[in-house]
């Protein structure tokens, strides 16, 4: 047995440099399950990239936009009237004070909300866009990027929700509006009227959302830059 | 023993596996994954290997497991990514949950099943290598540079900042074996500093990054890679190559060829240097020369005792003193004859040379303001006596030696030429002649007579200290003759008054001249009688009354004199026409003319031809005279 073992030392002194090439990418928090999960802390981190991406990405849809459809003297008053969204309307936290006060499941189900809200319209707007005849493509491209992602990040708001809270799937309370309460306007000016109404509350929407992630996300670490929230 | 067995063991095994392997089916081996891996984040591949197929077709198949989720899920896709792989696409794909990864082998016997695999998928990501390499050659100031230009791989999403990706550039001459790695090179928005490890977007996703300090000449070629934040490194792209130009470092060539320059030439200075050092030594830096000063003793002023080294300064010879002087004095004679006064040149000359010590070199007047004055004059003379008498005699020695006689030929009156150059001194025979015979006279004469005779010569003689007069010792004879010159300039008036001063002077003069006479040829002597008007002497001959030293010269000049009358201004003799023995008491003005002689006939004949000239003179008195320049040019 002796010699066995000295053997299987040596061959497994002599496979070492090999034992790399395998290596586990997956961290695992609880050594003694068979599967490692991803930690929350990661979660939050790409949930928060996810965010930050796709707030950039419609700033820059919204810019492309007005560049193309909207004349000048019409996007002051627009900008304006903040409470021309239709999320307006819906209980989220708005301000900075209720938002501290709420709870992470608050935050959580607020974000899920959001993006699930959200998913529709902006496929819509694609469809809106494609219409046109001299939409840029980069606009049509980043829309399509827009969705995909949404759909990603409601994908990980939902893992988030079901590690952070413990709770299974979530089954929210699906919202009566819908993008039917968008009509859709057979005058060309209307329909850029809306689709532009449409990229801004979306951007201000995801810009929420960013936020109440790196909220969460320095509620558990408390790492820098929380210093605002 | 115990190697022994484990080699046997081990031998063993092998020949068994192979007889095995051919021989009975078993159920397949294990597979394992090996790896998964995902190019933009969205989607990824899963690769494994097979092991042993058990003698019989196996099939593969991956399962896997989401996070927390006990649903096993099959590979979507088998095929895209060939053989023993598994594609994950972009629905499948979740960065959100982990995967858990298994492929089993399934053969007729059985199957097996591998460890299990855990992915994440943020965490495989290895892109794609970039794309669109260029790289060219540019110059930057006579420097060439290459420019490194390419894409980032098209999959992945760095547009929107999904995936962050950080670029690796490696260079490598053709013949190097070793590659050189840049930095990590991170794409940003900041405009690059040289070689700074951040780009610019040049176009579009393009990235640059340029590669300096390039060896001449060089054939270099060129690869990159990315990574992104976390994740892999992607393989390396494809080569490009590029050859750099023959260049001269400029610069640094220059410099170099400069500093080899100059230290050659400094280490040729310094050797010329070190040869001539010491003459290099003497003129940079001269002996400091000793102090030359009289008595002044280096040692004494070592001593520090400043007292005796002022002491020792002190010699005798300083300052020097105004008797010295004397002895510096150098003594010269200073000839000067005007030609408007004739006489009185020559009475100045005389006094000039008697005045010698009262004078100096600088002085204009030629000392002859010391002889202005007459008191003056005579204190002088008295008291340089002694010494007037040895600068007397060479004034007169020369003159004798000059011959600066006015000698009588035959009853002609001529003067010898002088020998000397000097035109002043031509003048001077005739009245040393004539004073001499006038002064011979002057011992004879009655002392009234005296004052008329006397007065003229004795102007012109040089005195000398024979007076056997006691009255003539006292005034040297340069007195009387400036008097006479001046009495002589003056006017006829002047001479006339006499003065007892001059009469012993000439009578020295005489004697002086009496000396000098010895040189010169029979000659006769001529008084004095007066000085007319037109200021010119009026001589008679002295034969008949010759005494005293004269006399026996006289008496061997047996020859026929003419008679000297006297001398015009125009330095003309006033002979006397006939050749008188006898004393002629009259006197006879006579107007010289220029008369040309005729042909030396003989001395008999010019002396007729003279005495028709003289004929023809208006004076109708015996008395002839001859014109000397005349007879000077003839003989």
């Amino acid at each position: 047995m002796n010699k066995n073992r000295a053997l299987h030392g040596c061959v497994f002194l002599l496979l070492w440099p090999f034992h790399g090439t395998t290596e586990s990418t997956v961290e695992c928090e609880n050594p003694d399950s068979t599967r490692c999960s991803i930690s929350l802390e990661k979660l939050l981190d790409r949930a928060i990239q996810h965010a930050e991406l796709i707030y950039l990405v419609s700033e820059d849809s919204l810019s492309l936009f007005e560049e193309m459809f909207i004349p000048f003297h019409v996007q002051t008053p627009l900008t304006q009237t903040g409470n021309v969204c239709t999320t307006s309307t819906l209980s989220i936290p708005t301000s900075r004070s209720e938002v501290q006060e709420n709870s992470d499941k608050w935050l959580l189900h607020s974000i899920l909300f959001l993006i699930k809200f959200w998913i529709d319209p902006v496929i819509n707007l694609q469809t809106s866009l494609s219409r046109y005849d001299n939409a840029p493509m980069a606009l049509i491209n980043k829309t399509k990027w827009i969705s995909s992602k949404l759909i990603n990040l409601e994908q990980g708001v939902t893992i988030l929700i079901q590690k952070m809270l413990g709770e299974g799937a979530i089954r929210l309370d699906q919202s009566n509006e819908s993008l039917a309460d968008y009509p859709v306007h057979s005058d060309m000016f209307e329909s850029v009227l809306r689709d532009y109404t449409l990229l801004a509350c979306f951007k201000k929407d995801t810009h929420k959302m960013e936020t109440f992630l790196k909220l969460l996300k320095c509620r558990r670490t408390g790492g820098l830059g929380c210093s605002f929230l | 023993m115990m190697w022994r067995d484990t080699g046997l063991t081990l031998i063993l095994s092998l020949i068994l596996s192979v007889v095995a392997k051919g021989a009975r089916q078993t159920p397949p081996g294990k597979p394992k994954v090996t790896s998964c891996r995902s190019p933009e984040k969205e989607t990824f591949t899963c690769w494994w290997e097979v092991g042993s197929d058990g003698g019989l077709p196996t099939t593969y198949s991956l399962f896997y497991r989401k996070e927390n989720s006990e649903t096993l899920y099959e590979c979507p896709d088998y095929k895209t990514a060939g053989n023993n792989t598994c594609f994950f696409n972009k629905n499948d794909t979740s960065i959100w949950v982990n995967y858990n990864i298994t492929v089993v082998a399934t053969n007729a016997l059985g199957s097996n099943t591998s460890d299990p695999f855990d992915v994440d998928v943020a965490y495989i990501v290895k892109p794609h290598p970039p794309e669109k390499l260029t790289v060219a050659v540019l110059e930057d100031k006579d420097y060439p540079f290459l420019r490194v230009l390419w894409e980032p791989p098209r999959k992945a999403d760095t547009r929107s900042g999904w995936i962050t990706l950080i670029y690796e550039i490696r260079v490598k001459l053709e013949d190097a074996e070793e590659w050189e790695i840049s930095r990590l090179i991170r794409p940003g928005n900041i405009l690059p500093v040289f070689n700074c490890p951040i780009l610019v977007h040049p176009a579009g996703q393009q990235k640059m990054f340029n590669i300096f300090s390039l060896h001449s000449g060089g054939f270099y070629m060129v690869q990159v890679r990315c990574k992104p934040d976390h994740g892999f490194w992607s393989e390396w792209s494809t080569t490009r190559s590029v050859k750099v130009p023959d260049y001269i470092h400029r610069n640094r060539s220059v410099w170099l060829l400069m500093a080899i320059l100059s230290a050659f030439i400094f280490l040729i200075l310094t050797w010329i240097i070190n040869m001539n050092r010491n003459s290099l030594k003497q003129c940079l830096l001269p002996p400091v020369p000793g102090p030359k000063i009289k008595g002044f003793d280096k040692q004494l002023l070592k001593n520090g005792k400043s007292e005796e080294v002022f002491n020792a300064l002190v010699v005798n010879g300083f300052p020097p003193r105004s008797t010295d002087y004397e002895d510096l004095l150098v003594e010269y004679l200073e000839v000067y004859v005007s030609e408007e006064q004739e006489l009185a040149l020559d009475g100045k000359d005389l006094q000039s040379i008697g005045c010698l010590k009262s004078k100096s070199p600088s002085d204009s007047d030629s000392g002859r303001g010391s002889c202005d004055s007459h008191t003056l004059l005579m204190e002088k003379c008295g008291v340089m006596e002694p010494k007037e008498e040895s600068s007397y005699e060479e004034p007169e020695l020369q003159q004798a030696q000059a011959g600066n006689w006015v000698s009588l030929d035959r009853g002609e009156s001529w003067v010898d030429s002088p020998n000397t150059s000097n035109g002043q001194v031509n003048t001077k025979p005739l009245v040393f002649s004539m004073l001499i015979h006038g002064s011979s006279n002057n011992q004879y004469h009655t002392s009234p007579e005296l004052p008329k005779q006397h007065t003229v010569p004795d102007n012109v003689f040089p005195t000398t200290p024979y007076h056997p007069n006691p009255e003539y010792m006292d005034c040297p004879g340069k007195c009387n003759q400036y008097h006479l010159s001046q009495s002589l300039s003056a006017g006829a008036h002047q001479l006339q008054n006499p003065n007892d001063f001059n009469v012993p002077c000439l009578e020295g003069q005489s004697e002086a001249m009496g000396l000098g006479l010895p040189h010169s040829r029979s000659m006769e002597y001529v008084e004095v009688q007066k000085v007319n008007q037109e200021n010119q002497l009026v001589l008679k001959p002295l034969s008949s009354h010759s005494h005293g030293p004269f006399q026996p010269l006289l008496v061997e000049a047996g020859e026929d004199y003419s008679k000297v009358n006297g001398v015009n201004k125009d330095n003309v003799l006033l002979l006397q026409r006939k050749r008188v023995m006898a004393e002629a008491s009259q006197s006879c003005d006579h107007q010289v003319k220029e008369v040309e002689c005729k042909q030396q006939q003989g001395k008999t004949d010019t002396h007729r031809s003279v005495t028709t000239q003289l004929q023809e003179s208006m004076c109708p008195t015996t008395s002839g005279y001859v014109d000397t320049a005349s007879m000077m040019l003839t003989f």
